[in-house]
């Protein structure tokens, strides 16, 4: 199965690369656009089929641009021809590992990691449970709550390791046939997934918008939260009442115990300091002048300074989403240095269409693909496009142009929930055994439809207040 | 994906039987091989590294003809090879002084009484292939169900 899918990964886009310029109903095609073309093909085949793990699918796309596209491409598939194209230098490429984009994740893990390895995340998680008293409905709220805010500076993943195990004891307990057992369950994947879109470091589609979103469309940190985070209150008081009415709890009394202590000693105290500040920083940049990507240097830098990171927590970085997100930046970059997508914007009348059959069609094709598929893959493909779709169509400038459509279309990717497979969130909290998928699914796409709903809601007030302007 | 074995050792037919069948529930993730000799068993070891497998646990039992099951772990502890590997004594007849060489020589993992119950033999095996799993870098995703959950989730949460 594997091999069968390997190979239609690799013939097709070979099929591309060899088929006459003619063939593509795009005059002036060249070479090198066509090369474009064949990776962009074999990138959503490979994404898709995932006969390769999805982070080698994205340095198979930069060494492929290296090799056919560069200005240091293999000698014999470079040519002098007029239709030969623009060649990308090597260095742009390359310099898609370090992106800017990159480092403000880096920065982002850094702040996790320590955070982590210094007890910050579980000692807050139980001073912000206990107002939550013990009610099943309002633990599951609070615990809904620290869940989505640490998942806007965590990946979802930790977050959601993190919380099961404050819940596992209570799970362990809590009955069988107790609806509100596999509620309070799902609670934590569906407030992980929701709460990655409150900020640009929350999961890295909204990374790779940052991506699209430069020069006169540049979004700050700071800005993005102001939108984004209420938008994450509110899908996800939403989700809360659809979790409480789909599986009401039989228990009177829900504690949540998590032992421990803040640690008190001096590098504990520069893991507050520095957190803390870092995230000021990124709030704050229209006083101080850094951007977010300068102020991510802060963290990596301090913790690496106070030895807080040693050298072995380096080794346990997420390399694979940084390289994912890699892969993604350049794909966008062959699309764009290489003149494909203005030949696209030149060719393609999106006028035609209706502004909101655009926006529609291209939410709904982003939350059906993450479902399927790994939401930073479905980003990493369908946000470059949207680029260009955002300049082309005039119907969507007067609506907010690309700034617009790239925001609905990353915020879709989060709604990739309401299966096992959709997140890895999700898949923790499956192999709990404690639910099954048609538990997980139901409210997973009662929430995303609702998330999708929302979403163009939030842009029309966004519209409204000349947000895009 | 890489083969997970789990191997069992003891001179007994009728523990063996026991075991394999007690051991069902991680028939569809893991592979459950028995052996009823230390050597076969340190063979079987080899031949499985030399496929580019892995052998992720080994129970054995104390009392065997030929080698002890604390002399089988200690070579194994012994071996850098299989430093991940997680070693299980099962035993009704351990001395005091077995006990002390099982812990100190043969770095043992865990400790299983005779007669067991299935319920405490899948748990250890659940934790000690979450370990092994995560000390190797192993991809969990396929083997979530039959992993030890709050082992997995501070791996997991130490990520950030």
């Amino acid at each position: 199965m594997k091999q069968i899918k390997l190979i239609i990964c690799i013939l097709v886009p070979l099929i591309l690369l060899v088929l006459p310029a003619s063939a593509y109903s795009l005059p002036g095609l060249t070479i090198i656009e066509q090369r474009v073309i064949a990776i962009f093909v074999f990138a959503a085949l490979s994404w898709i089929l995932e006969p390769i793990p999805i982070y080698a699918t994205s340095l198979a796309i930069i060494l492929l641009e290296l090799i056919l596209l560069s200005d240091k491409a293999l000698v014999f598939l470079r040519s002098d021809s007029e239709m030969y194209g623009s060649q990308i230098a090597y260095e742009n490429i390359l310099h898609t590992f370090a992106s800017p984009i990159i480092i403000l994740f880096l920065g982002g893990f850094f702040l996790a990691m320590a955070a982590t390895k210094y007890r910050l995340d579980v000692n807050l998680a139980r001073v912000l449970l206990s107002p939550f008293g013990s009610n099943p409905r309002y633990v599951m709220l609070g615990v809904m709550i620290i869940t989505a805010v640490f998942s806007m500076f965590m990946s979802n993943t930790a977050t959601t390791a993190m919380m099961l195990s404050i819940l596992t004891p209570v799970l362990a307990m809590m009955k069988e046939e107790d609806k509100g057992r596999i509620g309070l369950l799902l609670s934590v994947p569906v407030a992980a997934n929701i709460g990655g879109i409150g900020t640009p470091i929350g999961t890295p589609p909204n990374a790779v918008a940052l991506k699209y979103l430069t020069g006169d469309h540049y979004i700050s940190f700071g800005k993005w939260m102001s939108f984004a985070v209420p938008y994450v209150v509110v899908l996800m008081g939403i989700a809360w009442l659809i979790l409480i009415y789909s599986f009401p709890s039989g228990q009177r009394k829900l504690k949540l115990e998590v032992k421990g202590h803040f640690m008190r000693n001096r590098r504990a105290y520069v893991v507050y300091a520095t957190f803390i500040l870092t995230i000021l920083l990124w709030l704050t940049d229209f006083l101080h002048g850094m951007n977010s990507y300068v102020v991510a240097m802060i963290p990596v830098t301090v913790f690496s300074v106070s030895g807080i990171i040693t050298k072995a927590d380096l080794r346990s970085i997420s390399w694979d989403v940084l390289w994912l997100v890699s892969g993604g930046i350049a794909l966008g970059l062959a699309l764009d240095e290489t003149g494909l997508a203005n030949r696209l914007i030149s060719r393609i009348d999106f006028d035609l269409m209706s502004p909101l059959v655009i926006i529609g069609a291209a939410s709904v094709t982003a939350a059906l693909m993450a479902n399927f598929m790994s939401n930073t893959a479905t980003a990493n493909l369908l946000l470059p496009l949207m680029a260009v779709v955002g300049t082309t169509a005039g119907s969507l400038a007067g609506l907010g142009g690309s700034t617009m459509i790239i925001l609905v279309t990353a915020i879709a990717c989060s709604m990739g929930m309401s299966l096992p497979i959709s997140t890895p969130p999700n898949a923790l909290a499956f192999g709990t055994g404690m639910i099954t998928t048609k538990q997980m699914a139901k409210p997973g796409v009662i929430t995303a439809v609702i998330g999708l709903a929302l979403s163009y809601v939030l842009i029309g007030i966004l519209y409204l207040t000349g947000f895009f302007t | 994906m890489d083969k997970l074995y789990v191997l069992c050792v003891d001179d007994q037919p009728e523990v063996l039987n026991a075991l394999e069948n007690d051991l069902s529930d991680f028939e569809n993730y893991l592979l459950i091989e028995v052996c009823d000799s230390g050597n076969e068993v340190l063979e079987l070891m080899e031949q499985i590294d030399t496929e580019g497998d892995y052998t992720a646990i080994v129970i054995a039992d104390q009392v065997m003809p030929g080698m002890t099951g604390v002399e089988v772990l200690t070579r194994i502890e012994n071996d850098p090879r299989f430093s991940a590997v997680r070693k299980i004594l099962l035993t009704g007849l351990a001395t005091h002084q077995d006990t002390i060489q099982a812990i100190n020589s043969a770095g043992l993992d865990h400790y299983i009484q005779k007669p067991w119950t299935r319920e405490i033999l899948n748990k250890t095996i659940s934790k000690c292939l979450t370990e092994f799993v995560l000390d190797k870098g192993i991809e969990y995703e396929d083997l979530l169900p039959v992993l030890d959950q709050p082992v997995l989730y501070e791996a997991l949460r130490k990520k950030g």
